[in-house]
């Protein structure tokens, strides 16, 4: 079984800013596992959160490409066993 | 100092204030509410080109040469997708342009209304941003924003998608106001890179510099390999000032050409798939090698596997997301090339590399007569160095020519070549020329196209025309899309499938625009003619006929290795 790591992405509550993470994803054509939105304790920031069926050079690879959308705040990338709790924003 | 204003008048002011002179654009239905206000600022210079895809090479054109900004506008619909190849374009060669396209009224979108299109999602992969303009009284902050975006950190394209209705909507107007405040703080915040250290990327610039500074001590065969961002960071004092102080040899990827002196005892060449044999051996044999502004492409490595296996790489690069993608590096330097670069050259211990240059020189094969006939691209550059006096910018489309050029014109002068690198774009030559030409209005611009590539945006020679752009233009014209052709006879048991390519006569075509136009069949024309033509006050055409199956050479097949040149033809067939 190929690695698995956890991915999450603060962003801005925006349609762009949202297409634009997700667009990155398809784009650097990496195995998604799930995918999930939720909402944050803050006002106006999203969670993104993708568990990736990559190893972890791959997934910091991808995790960089998301600190270059405008309207990501943070990315914390993880082996996915201890990424299952929120993001503390 | 407020005053009410449309949205119209808010473009053109915003553009204006930021410094922009000239725009290059194709009017349509949405985007009328502009074209009308432009009457009124005429300090803004409109070109009008024959196609929007010219529009956005020019103005990437326009972005390479000055390092400003580069701006095209479209109408919605049909104008707007006529930009995403030069959007792309750009995208790919991290150049600075915005583009903004009317867009159907509000109330119309979503309906699949005349001529709308989704040139936001359309674009969304290859902008570094983009908007649709939701109201008014967004649109200055969403400009100035947009101007901030395309230039902060790495460049990058940006579009503006504005609904007719809010172009003709009103608002109070500020001059010179800043971008909307939090937009520009998360903006600064997402570009500031990731804070996480990952494998080979040293927590500061200090710790790194530091690190690449003791592999450069210990190196017996460094390598100093230049990429595009020398020359978008203006650091060119600073890599020869690296170089000269540690004796380093220098080679330059496609887009890094002219950041480093040619006749430089130092410099080597090209590297990669065209690449002179010498430098792809000296890459082989490098034990160390620094990467200044620069991706790693594939046409530079051939297949990572087999890329300088002896050596450790060192990688400056301002994008944090660029270390590491394609090659493992051993220590990885997020940051500015000309800052981090300089800083590199205070530290390093002086030293010298006699002895692997004399090596690297042993690599050095004759080159092989590859042409038959007089009229060898090397002959033919060799004139426009003399005509020119090295001291023009040359702007290549894409295919054979673009190699020849880029491997035998001895550039002098920093950013005067201009290339679509990345995406590989045939046509890019000949609009990307005016824009270059509008950067540097008092600099002679060469546009050299193949057959093929300028054919497609030939239509421009029109716009030169009306808008008195002197852009010279060499068409190396084989009767092949040659770079295709030459794959074929390689890799393909020589069948020409549809790389035979029909041109008119490009005299007679010159004559109908109503410019100089010349036909150089023999070496002995090419002083008389060049220089003509060089000397012309406004747009002129000269069409080299060369070889018909001439081939570059050396090339290493796609995915092959740098150590497995092709130096000759192979045996097929057809001979
Ligand atoms: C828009 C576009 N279409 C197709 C290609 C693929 N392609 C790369 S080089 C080349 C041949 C170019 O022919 P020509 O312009 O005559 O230049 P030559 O190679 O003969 O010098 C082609 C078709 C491309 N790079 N860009
Ligand atoms: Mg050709």
């Amino acid at each position: 079984m190929p690695d698995s790591h956890t991915v999450a992405v603060l962003l801005d509550d925006a349609l762009l800013t949202l297409n634009r993470a997700v667009g990155v994803l398809r784009r650097r054509n990496v195995p998604i596992e799930r995918v999930a939105l939720r909402p944050t304790a803050t006002a106006g920031v999203s969670q993104l959160t993708f568990i990736l069926k990559a190893d972890a050079a791959t997934a910091d690879r991808v995790a960089q490409q998301f600190h270059k959308i405008v309207g990501v705040r943070d990315v914390v990338l993880a082996a996915t066993e201890e990424s299952t709790r929120e993001v503390q924003s | 100092m407020t005053e009410t204003l449309t949205g119209a008048q808010i473009l053109c002011r915003t553009l204006l204030e930021a410094g922009v002179d000239v725009i290059f654009g194709y009017p349509g239905g949405a985007i009328m509410p502009f074209y009308h206000a432009l009457g009124d600022h005429p300090a803004l210079r409109h070109i009008l080109v024959r196609h929007e895809q010219a529009a956005a090479h020019a103005a990437d054109g326009y972005a390479r040469a000055s390092g400003r900004v580069g701006v095209c506008v479209a109408t919605s619909g049909p104008g707007a997708t006529n930009l995403v190849t030069g959007l792309a374009t750009a995208h790919m060669d991290s150049s600075p342009v915005v583009a903004i396209t009317g867009q159907v009224p509000r109330a119309m979108i979503g309906r699949d209304a005349f001529q709308e299109t989704d040139i936001v999602g359309i674009t969304l992969p290859i902008t570094k941003q983009n908007y649709l303009v939701q109201d008014v009284t967004e649109l200055a902050g969403v400009v100035r924003e947009a101007l901030a975006v395309a230039q902060q950190g790495r460049p990058g394209p940006v579009l503006i998608d504005v609904p007719k209705d809010v172009q003709n909507q009103k608002t109070t107007y500020t001059p010179g106001a800043a971008a909307r405040a939090t937009l520009r703080d998360k903006n600064t915040q997402s570009l500031r890179g990731a804070p996480a250290a990952a494998p080979g990327v040293s927590a500061s610039v200090e710790d790194g510099v530091r690190e690449a500074a003791r592999l450069i001590a210990a190196a017996e065969r460094p390598l100093i390999m230049v990429g595009h961002g020398v020359i978008i960071g203006n650091a060119y004092a600073e890599v020869r000032a690296l170089a000269e102080k540690t004796g380093i040899p220098v080679i330059t990827t496609l887009l890094g050409i002219s950041a480093f002196p040619d006749g430089h005892p130092l410099f080597l060449g090209m590297p990669g798939m065209h690449g002179e044999v010498r430098v792809n051996r000296a890459i082989q044999h490098a034990d160390l090698i620094v990467g200044i502004g620069l991706r790693f492409d594939d046409r530079v490595t051939g297949n990572t596997a087999g890329f300088a296996p002896r050596a450790r790489i060192v990688h400056i690069d301002l994008d944090r997301a660029e270390i590491g993608k394609n090659v493992p590096v051993t220590v990885g330097i997020v940051g500015d090339a000309r800052d981090v670069t300089h800083r590199l050259a205070a530290v390093v211990q002086p030293r010298t590399c006699e002895r692997w240059l004399a090596e690297i020189h042993d690599f050095t094969r004759p080159r092989a007569a590859a042409f038959r006939g007089d009229l060898a691209p090397e002959t033919i550059l060799a004139s426009l160095y003399q005509a020119t006096e090295g001291r023009c910018t040359i702007v290549t489309d894409v295919g054979q020519h673009q190699m020849w050029v880029a491997k035998l014109y001895p550039y002098r002068e920093p950013n005067s070549h201009i290339t679509s690198g990345g995406l590989g774009t045939m046509g890019f030559a000949v609009p990307a020329a005016m824009g270059v030409h509008l950067a540097r209005p008092g600099e002679t611009v060469w546009a050299i196209s193949g057959d093929g590539g300028f054919q497609m945006n030939m239509a421009e020679i029109a716009t030169m025309v009306q808008e008195r752009l002197p852009v010279k233009m060499a068409i190396f014209n084989n009767g092949y899309l040659g770079m295709v052709r030459q794959w074929q006879q390689f890799f393909h048991g020589k069948r020409y499938s549809c790389t035979p390519i029909w041109s008119p006569d490009y005299v007679k075509l010159a004559e109908a625009y109503g410019i100089p136009g010349w036909r150089v069949k023999e070496a002995a024309e090419l002083p008389d003619v060049v220089a003509q033509a060089n000397d012309y006050s406004g747009p002129a055409l000269v069409e080299f006929v060369i070889e018909q199956e001439a081939n570059v050479y050396p090339m290493i097949p796609p995915g092959g290795s740098l150590s497995e040149p092709i130096e000759t033809a192979p045996a097929s067939a057809g001979d």
